[in-house]
This record gives structure tokens, C-alpha cells and sequence, in this order.
């Protein structure tokens, strides 16, 4: 779980102690002091302009280093308040270098890496930050980017497949997760010209754990990120569920369409 | 002067002539119309329910029971039911003042179809909005929207940034903003290494930085506009959505309502409000919030579809609330909230473009009632506060709802004090009820009323759903109107006792197994009423029996005579004896009223005494000195003794005492005197009689007993049946008396006397022996004077 402070960070936070008193998991939350921000505070001309008043002020380290303990602080204290509310275990790392290495060196394969799609850049408007495009192809196991959704929480979990088995298996048993944690119903999404015999949808079912009425097979017409976002908002989708190798995702437009879905994603190797 | 003959049967009660009544049950006689003799009252209802200027609201006069409220409300039903209906009236929301709910005139009847048009508009805005907001072309649009106006509010940063990667400049984004940093190879260069930098590479460095600083500035304080101008753009294409959607429904409303300018005016504010308030819609799984919706409803005030003609309402709780109508609340989680759809209409409203009774006195006893009746009358609009704010209680913000224009006409029902308490203390009063509408309290009793009376009783009978009365059972019930009026030339008009009478007797009736009322069932129901209410009054008897309250009603004695009087307690009266005594010796001619002095005698007692008083003066004192001390008492009196009734009483009385002239204890005396000695009429007089004939029948057999009342009460005269009975058989007389000179020879049996030209009665007569004990008085006093004077002298004298 990866914390910087940011308000989409602690919603990040409350999604993923949900997720670890459904399934037992515990939270390692991690803080990264930004090397490259303690560093740009330490020149004589540093300014900070405000990114909402615009305003610029002078911009120290002892500043900056206080007010990346508080930031710390604060972390640690949510940590402990969402841990609290579901009973499990906790842990907070706070690390300094690079936000996306630190985060690399500590997540593990089997790890579920949450964090905010975007952190203090919200604020001037940006809607996919720098830290999930850096780690949304790196991360060793799923990758969930969390953000604050007007999406129904009885909407449906989309997952997309392709014709790659292995990657459609590893986004199956993501959504399967998901739905087990969620309830929720499930739509299959494939990609053009993707067909999947009726033969291969039973196990597919089972494997999710829905039953017939809570779940429906649509193809995308096509993988413009206009069309993803009207077909998603068609089947009332709470999440998506997709893996970094599916079709979608290899595509040169991958970031900008991570950027327009709102809603959150889960993102599988 | 010639003594008075005793009065005969026929002279003491007038009964019905069967011959004026042609039927033989009342289900013969239809139904009366009009109440009969109540012509004023009609006419001044007439007049003041036609009458269109204002302040013509009329007060109906009567005494209670009287049936002014069944008469009043069957006219004015009658009355209005020509007039046209007025018009409906509703509340609905005011989108420009949300505080003060606006006012709608609708042609009558058209109210509820106005809210139901509005309540299927809220119905079609709660699933057609939303809908429109689902569908795909306005997703899509506002899906470029937000997508034009990320990437235009993105690009400017991005801009910049790579403006500082090109410069190798990293622009890092800090909790609260941006700053920029020398980097190299994606990493910001450390400080301590930035300071072996060449100063032409720092002053290079630190010019591009603030460069940079400078667009990020401008760029960043471009943002709000650019917000706004997609909140701008955004709210357009919900108007325009909505525009489309409302487009139909309200169209077609406009043109339904059309003929109603207010109502038009409102269906565009609702337009106007759902398009400013279109992002509410867009909920599509809760749908818009109730209260939203609820602001395009209509509380409809005043409802007049199943009116026919003017309404004519009765308030029959006339407080403030009831009369202007009221602001509710509703408890939400402990908190009151209130809204337009909860004004509730009062009766003003009801009965506006018509009618409204209210009973006067209900409407002064309730707190503010009479001020806010008044201020509607004056102002011609109901303002709709609530008691607490008009008292200044609260300070609470609550709604001001538009005053509603009113046209009505009120009619009080009260009596006749109220009416001159209110023309006297209240100036408002004769300049909001002009109309004067006077209950009679009693009819002629002629040969026409007859048949107008026995239609009155049956239509009285009939309304009662009770047994016809047979002919006799009206000529009876016509009797005891008489008796009840106290008068043999009329009739009461008392709706009430009438027909309580009607229907006990129809229960006594029914109770005997018959099929029609008869006079013994009419007579029965009086007797029951009488019976009822005797209590106190056999008491009282009793006490006389039983010598503990002292009455002779036979024998002679001097300075005590039999006084009558009468006792209302509630509905009934009954009048008794009172023995009253005086006394009399030589003094300063004061004749002193022992009640008034012990304060158990009313002004009008005092001043009857005092007219006796001056009576005896100028009768027997001509142009002397009148030298007499005198007192009267109404023996074993301890209640209060008012009016001038006893006066005859009193005045023979005292000139026994003062002439020691016995008076007979077998009469007993009622009526008033002037100063000449004239007798005058009083009330109660059947009451009176009966009550001594009551005494003296209980004290032995009644024979030779009578009572002396004034001629002038003869026709009031409606007595019992056992009395008349007796009168008949002269065991029990009563004589009419026009003079005290009657009275005294009656009761005394000598000749009063007349005075001659000297002024000086004749030899033997009761006022020679009158006049000559008080000279004797006067001689008396005079040799005491002298004898006084004489002290004084000598004392005088003796000081010296």
C-alpha cells in the first residue's frame, strides 16, 4: 500500500484494508521520501508555486523534511486507524530514494500493490500520476489503481481478455478475487475478433463463481478509449480487470485510456 | 275608589281556541319556510347577505337557544346557492424567494386537475431527466467535455515540463504545488554538487528556473477560468438536455393553462428551476431528492369542485388558527421543517366568495381570534402567521406565504349584551358589522299566528324525525309558548325550549305505546321539566311548612305583610313568600332600608324604597314636616333583594306600622309604585302566584287566599291548572290593583280615604289614621326639639 499523503492515497488505503479483512491479508504500508524532492528544496533559488493559487514562495529542506514527517506521521497513524477497523495486521516502511524503486524493491510477487492513480498532481488536474505510470508495467504481481469512483457499488466487474490463455487466466483469477470479496456480477469483455467457445465458458464461470444471471460476455467493438469508456459505462462497471499484457494495455494510447477510466483497475502481470 | 273585582279563570290564562287549529295531526301541515315573526331578522339578513360594500357583515342578536344558528344557515344556504362559485386558490413554490410561497387563482374546480397536472410533471421530471442524463449522446458529450478540458488544463503543465526536460530541469510536484530543480540523467542534481557549477551555468540554471516559475504561475492561475468555463459549458449542455426533455411536457402545460397568466408564469419558473437544478437529476439510482420534486407540487388551499353556489361554512372552534389556517411542521430526527405543501387553509379561506358563521362569544374567548378576524375584514387578505409569531414568541425563520385576497361575508351569532359590549369598547366593531340582525324573542299571539305556529311545530316535529302532534298536543304546546313568553298576547320564539319540550313528550309517547303526540304527553314533558328542577324549590317550600322560615297565610297582624318573589336558578324559576316587616316611630322622616343597609339590597331596591319613601311625605306630611324613623326588612332574607317589585308591599306594610292598622296575612302583595301611588306592572307574576298558591295549599286548605298584583299584569297572567281551579271555585282570589288605595283596602278591609280640599282625609278612613299618627310623630318630635332646645339654652347659659 502506498502512501504519500495525498487524499486519493488514504481512499487507496480505506479500499485496501477492505481487501485484507475479506481475505486475511496484511498491509505493509510504504512511504517514500522523495530523494528528488528533498534534493530540489536544497537549492538557494528553490520556489514552490502553489498548484492551486499559482503563488510562489521559497522552498527549504528543514521545510521540506518537516513537512515530510508530518506527512509520515499522518500515514502512520491512518495505517494504524484502517488496521484497527479490520482487525489485521500492519506494518509502515518509510524509505527514502525513489518513490517507484522503493516501491519495487519491497513488493513481492503474490503482494497485491495498491495505490491512489494519482497522488499530489491531483490537485493541478492531472488524472494518472507519475508514480502508477511508472510502476503499472513494472509491478511483480497485480497492481490495483484506486480511485474515488461515482460508479454503482452494485455495477458489475468487466474483466478484459484476449486470446492469450495465460494472461486471460491470470485476469480470471484477479476477478475472481474480486467478485468473491465484491459479490458483485461479471461481464467478460473480449477484444475484436476474440471468441471464446461456449465449452471454455463454463470453467471460466466456476472459476469466478457466478452463476448464470450474473454473467454476460460482451465483445469491444474497438479499442479507442472513448469506445472502452462507453462500453464500460453500458455494463455499469465498478471495476475493470485486465492484465498489462492484454491488447489493450500494448498499445501505444495504454496510458492515456488508464488516465480516462474512471473507475477503479486492477491491473494483472 | 271602587274596589277591584277579583279576576275569573278566563281573565287568568288564554287558552288556544281548538277552532283556530284546522287539522287533526301535524302531518297535515306543511312544512314553514320561514320561521314566523322573525320578519326584522329577515329582512336585515337579506340585506346584509346582498348588501357588496364593505364592513356589511352582519351580527345576528338573540338570546341563546333561540335557533339562530339553524335559521342563519338554512337562509344563507338558501341565499348562496344563487351566487356563483368562488374561485379555487393553491400555494406553490417561488423559485425567487423560497420563503414566501406564491398564490394561485384557478377557476373553480380547476385545482385539482392543476395538481394533478403538476404532481404527472414531478413524475415525468423524476424518470425523463434522469434518463436524458443516461442516455449516450449526452455521455458522450460530456465525455469530450471533461476530456477537451483535462487535456486543455493538462496540456499547459505538460507543456512546461517538457519545456524544463528539454533545459534538463525536473519539474517535481510537491504536497502543495511544483518546484524546479536541475536534473541530470532524470535525477535532481545534488545541492552540494550544483555549487561546483560555473556561475554562467547557475545564473544559465536559475534564469530558466524562474522562467519556468513564471509560465507555471500564469498556467496554474489560467486553471480556474478554465474550470468555470467547463462548469459553464457543462451547465449549458445540462440546460440544453433539459430544455429538450422539459420541452414536451411543460409545452404542452403552457398551452393547457394558457387562459391563466399566473399559472404560465410559474410553468416557466419551473422550467427555469429544473434546468438550474438539472445536476440534481442526474442520480440515477436514487433519482432526484424528494424535496426537489416536491417544489414542482401544488398544495392546493381551496378546493371548491364539489362547491355549489357560494359556500357557507361554520367555524364551530373559531380560534386563530382555524380561521386564517396555519403553517404546519413535521418532526424530522428531532428538528421541525416545514414547506409550502404544508399551509393548510382556515375557514376564511374556505369560505371566501361566501359566507362564514361564527359564534361571537366562542371567537372572543379564543386568543387573538377577534384581533385576526378583524384584521382579515379590514385588510381584505388572510395572512397566514402562526399565534407564536403574532405574539412575538419566536424569531425562527418559517414561511411568509402570499396573502390571499378574501371577499367574505361573516356572520356573528351572539347576544344582545355582546353586541352593545362590542359596539360600546371596540371601535372597530360598528365599522365591520353594520348589519344588525334582531332575534324577537317573542311572537304576536292573534288569530293569524295560530296556523303559522302549529306549521312551525310540525316542521320542528318532522326535523326532529319524531310522532305527529295531535291537535290538542299543539294547542297545549301553544299554551305553554304563552306561559313561556309570560304573556297571554304572545308566544315565545325560543327555538330550544320548544323543541326540547317536542321531544320528551314524543319520548313520553313512545314510552306510553302511542302512535301521536297527545296533551298529556306535552303536559307530561313540562311536568317532567318542572319536576327536574324542583329540588331547591321544595326545599324552600318545605322550610315555610315546617315554621322555620316564618309565612301567615291567614289571620291579620300589624306592620308584617306577605311579599312575592322569584328565583332563577338555571333554566327554571319559581317564586316564593317573603315575609316583610317594618317598623316605625317619630324622627327626621328617613325611612331606612335595612337590606341596603346590611348591602343585601340592589340599587333598584333602594330606590323603590326611597320612592315610598317620598310617597308617604308628600301624601301625609303636605306642607309640614314629615317626622318619621322607619325601617323594612324582607325577613329571613339572606341572600341578595333587587328590583322594585315589593314596593306596594313595603309601602303598606309601613303605613301599618306607622297607623298600627292590622293587614291581612291571606294575600299576599307583588307590583311596583310610582310617587303618586300608582301601581305598576312587574315580572314573574305567574311565578309568584303559583308559588304562594304552592304555600298556602301546603299550610292548610286554600280558601280565601289571594294575591294583589298590578292590573297592568293581568295579561301577562298564564297560571297552573290547580290554581285556576281554585280561582274558580273562589278559594283562591287575585285582584288587580291600579292604586296603593286598592291594595290598602284590600288588605285592611278600611276605607283608604280620598283627601278633600283641605287635604285632610275623611273621618276614619286608614290614611286620616295615617296622617294623624304622623302628626302625633310630628308633636312628639316637636316637644323633644323644644325640650333639646331648651337643654341646649340652659346649658348654654350655664357655660356662662
Amino acid at each position: 500500500m502506498l502512501l504519500d499523503g495525498s487524499r486519493m492515497s488514504y481512499a487507496a488505503l480505506d479500499a485496501a484494508a477492505d481487501i485484507a479483512s475479506k481475505t486475511g491479508a496484511d498491509v505493509l504500508g510504504i512511504f517514500v521520501e522523495e530523494l528528488n524532492l528533498l534534493r530540489s528544496a536544497g537549492f538557494g533559488f528553490a520556489r514552490e508555486v502553489g498548484s492551486e493559487s499559482g503563488v510562489s514562495r521559497p522552498f527549504g529542506t528543514a521545510e521540506i523534511e518537516q513537512r515530510i514527517q508530518r506527512l509520515a506521521e499522518h500515514a502512520r497513524r491512518a495505517l494504524a486507524v484502517a488496521a484497527a477497523r479490520y482487525g489485521g495486521r500492519h506494518a509502515l516502511s518509510i524509505t527514502r530514494g525513489s518513490v517507484v524503486d522503493e516501491v519495487l524493491a519491497l513488493a513481492q510477487p503474490n503482494d497485491l500493490l495498491v495505490l491512489g492513480r494519482v497522488g499530489w498532481s491531483s490537485a493541478p488536474g492531472a488524472r494518472l500520476g507519475s508514480t502508477a505510470k511508472g510502476l503499472w508495467r513494472r509491478s511483480p504481481g497485480r497492481m490495483l489503481l484506486w480511485c474515488e469512483s461515482q460508479a454503482s457499488s452494485r455495477g458489475r466487474v468487466v474483466v478484459f481478455l484476449n486470446d492469450h490463455d495465460d494472461v486471460n487466466r491470470r485476469a480470471i483469477m484477479a476477478a475472481a478475487d474480486a467478485v468473491w470479496h465484491t459479490h458483485q456480477p461479471v461481464t467478460l469483455l473480449l477484444g475484436a475478433g476474440v471468441d471464446i467457445p461456449p465449452d471454455r465458458l463454463e470453467p471460466i464461470k466456476q472459476d469466478l463463481g457466478v452463476s448464470d444471471s450474473d454473467f454476460r460476455v460482451r465483445t469491444l467493438p474497438s479499442t479507442d478509449p472513448a469506445t472502452v469508456v462507453q462500453v464500460l459505462r453500458q455494463e455499469r462497471a465498478a471495476q475493470l480487470v485486465l492484465s498489462r499484457d492484454c491488447t489493450l494495455l500494448r498499445e501505444p494510447g495504454a496510458e492515456h485510456l488508464l488516465a480516462t477510466l474512471n473507475l477503479p483497475v486492477t491491473i494483472t502481470p | 275608589m271602587p274596589l277591584p273585582a277579583p279576576l275569573t279563570e278566563d281573565q287568568v290564562y288564554h287558552g288556544c281556541p281548538s277552532e283556530k287549529l284546522d287539522f287533526i295531526t301535524t302531518d297535515d301541515l306543511e312544512d314553514l319556510e320561514q320561521p314566523c315573526g322573525q320578519d326584522r331578522v329577515l329582512r336585515a339578513l337579506e340585506f346584509g347577505a346582498s348588501m357588496q360594500a364593505g364592513g356589511f357583515n352582519l351580527f345576528v342578536l338573540g338570546p341563546s337557544g333561540a335557533g339562530k344558528h339553524e335559521f342563519v344557515e338554512r337562509f344563507l344556504s338558501q341565499h348562496a346557492a344563487r351566487e356563483p362559485v368562488p374561485p379555487d386558490w393553491c400555494h406553490v413554490y417561488n423559485f425567487r424567494f423560497s420563503d414566501r410561497p406564491t398564490a394561485i387563482r384557478l377557476p373553480a374546480g380547476e385545482g385539482q386537475q392543476f395538481k394533478k397536472d403538476l404532481n404527472d410533471l414531478a413524475e415525468e421530471l423524476r424518470t425523463a431527466i434522469p434518463a436524458t442524463f443516461e442516455s449516450e449522446e449526452y455521455q458522450a458529450r460530456i465525455q469530450e467535455l471533461q476530456e477537451e478540458t483535462a487535456k486543455r488544463q493538462h496540456q499547459g503543465l505538460f507543456d512546461i515540463q517538457e519545456e524544463a526536460n528539454r533545459n534538463n530541469i525536473a519539474m517535481i510536484t510537491t504536497p502543495a504545488g511544483f518546484t524546479f530543480a536541475p536534473m541530470r540523467k532524470g535525477e535532481v542534481i545534488d545541492p552540494e554538487e550544483y555549487k561546483n557549477f560555473s556561475d554562467e551555468e547557475k545564473q544559465l540554471i536559475e534564469s530558466k528556473v524562474e522562467e519556468l516559475q513564471k509560465k507555471l504561475q500564469h498556467t496554474i492561475q489560467q486553471i480556474p477560468r478554465l474550470r468555470k468555463d467547463v462548469r459553464e459549458r457543462i451547465h449549458a449542455l445540462n440546460e440544453e438536455m433539459v430544455q429538450l426533455t422539459l420541452g414536451g411536457p411543460i409545452g404542452e402545460l403552457r398551452e393547457k393553462w394558457s387562459h391563466l397568466p399566473d399559472v404560465v408564469d410559474y410553468l416557466d419558473a419551473v422550467r427555469e428551476d429544473v434546468v438550474e437544478h438539472a445536476e440534481a437529476f442526474q442520480d440515477s439510482e436514487n433519482g432526484p431528492p424528494v424535496g426537489l420534486l416536491a417544489r414542482y407540487r401544488a398544495n392546493l388551499l381551496v378546493d371548491n369542485a364539489d362547491t355549489v353556489g357560494a359556500p357557507v361554512i361554520y367555524e364551530d372552534l373559531p380560534n386563530h388558527q382555524h380561521l386564517t389556517g396555519q403553517i404546519e411542521h413535521r418532526a424530522r430526527q428531532g428538528n421541525l421543517y416545514t414547506d409550502f405543501t404544508l399551509i393548510r387553509g382556515g375557514s376564511m379561506h374556505r369560505a371566501s366568495g361566501g359566507y362564514l358563521i361564527i359564534d361571537a362569544r366562542r371567537v372572543l374567548t379564543q386568543p387573538m381570534a377577534w384581533e385576526s378576524l378583524k384584521r382579515i375584514l379590514l385588510s381584505g387578505e388572510i395572512r397566514i402567521e402562526s399565534l407564536e409569531r403574532l405574539y412575538g414568541l419566536v424569531s425562527t425563520v418559517s414561511l411568509q406565504p402570499e396573502p390571499i385576497p378574501v371577499s367574505i361575508k361573516v356572520v356573528l351569532l351572539g347576544d344582545r349584551m355582546l353586541y352593545y359590549l362590542l359596539s360600546h369598547f371596540d371601535p372597530d366593531f360598528l365599522d365591520l358589522f353594520k348589519v344588525e340582525a334582531d332575534f324577537e324573542d317573542d311572537l304576536d299571539r292573534n288569530d293569524e299566528c295560530y296556523e303559522l305556529y302549529s306549521r312551525m311545530i310540525a316542521t320542528m316535529a318532522r326535523a326532529q324525525k319524531m310522532r305527529p302532534l295531535e291537535r290538542d298536543a299543539v294547542a297545549r304546546l301553544i299554551e305553554h309558548a304563552s306561559r313561556l313568553a309570560a304573556d297571554q298576547r304572545k308566544l315565545t320564539a325560543h327555538d330550544r325550549v320548544l323543541r326540547d319540550i317536542l321531544t320528551e313528550a314524543d319520548h313520553w309517547a313512545g314510552q306510553s305505546g302511542a302512535d301521536t303526540v297527545e296533551a298529556s304527553h306535552i303536559q307530561q314533558a313540562i311536568d317532567e321539566r318542572e319536576y327536574r328542577a324542583s329540588r331547591v324549590r321544595e326545599r324552600s317550600r318545605e322550610q315555610i311548612s315546617r315554621g322555620v322560615v316564618m309565612i301567615a297565610t291567614e289571620g291579620e297582624e300589624v306592620a308584617q305583610v306577605n311579599g312575592l318573589s322569584v328565583l332563577r336558578l338555571g333554566a327554571s324559576m319559581f317564586g316564593q313568600p317573603t315575609r316583610i316587616t317594618a317598623t316605625a316611630r317619630p324622627g327626621k322622616g328617613q325611612v331606612v332600608d335595612i337590606e341596603r343597609e346590611a348591602k343585601l339590597g340592589g340599587p333598584i331596591h333602594s330606590k323603590a324604597v326611597m320612592i315610598l319613601s317620598r310617597f308617604i311625605a308628600s301624601r301625609y306630611a303636605g306642607e309640614g314636616e314629615l317626622s318619621l324613623s322607619a325601617s323594612l326588612a324582607f325577613e329571613q332574607s339572606y341572600g341578595g333583594v333587587e328590583g322594585d317589585s315589593a314596593s306596594v308591599a313595603e309601602t303598606c306594610v309601613l303605613l301599618s306600622a306607622i297607623a298600627r292598622i292590622p293587614l291581612k296575612q291571606s294575600f299576599a302583595v307583588t307590583g311596583s309604585m310610582n310617587q303618586h301611588g300608582e301601581v305598576q306592572a312587574v315580572g314573574g307574576v305567574n311565578e309568584k302566584i303559583e308559588g304562594f298558591f304552592d304555600v298556602c295549599r301546603e299550610a292548610g286548605d286554600v280558601r280565601e287566599q289571594g294575591v294583589l298584583l298590578p292590573a297592568s299584569n293581568v295579561e301577562h297572567l298564564m297560571l297552573r291548572a290547580d290554581v285556576r281551579q281554585a280561582i274558580a271555585e273562589q278559594r283562591f282570589r287575585i285582584y288587580p290593583v291600579s292604586d296603593i288605595n286598592q291594595a290598602i283596602e284590600l288588605l285592611t278591609g278600611l276605607e283608604a280615604g280620598e283627601p278633600d280640599g283641605k287635604g285632610e282625609f275623611p273621618e276614619n278612613s286608614f290614611n286620616r289614621r295615617v296622617a294623624e299618627r304622623l302628626a302625633q310623630f310630628a308633636e312628639a318630635s316637636k316637644k323633644q326639639d323644644d325640650t333639646g332646645d331648651v337643654n341646649n339654652n340652659s346649658g348654654g347659659n350655664g357655660s356662662d
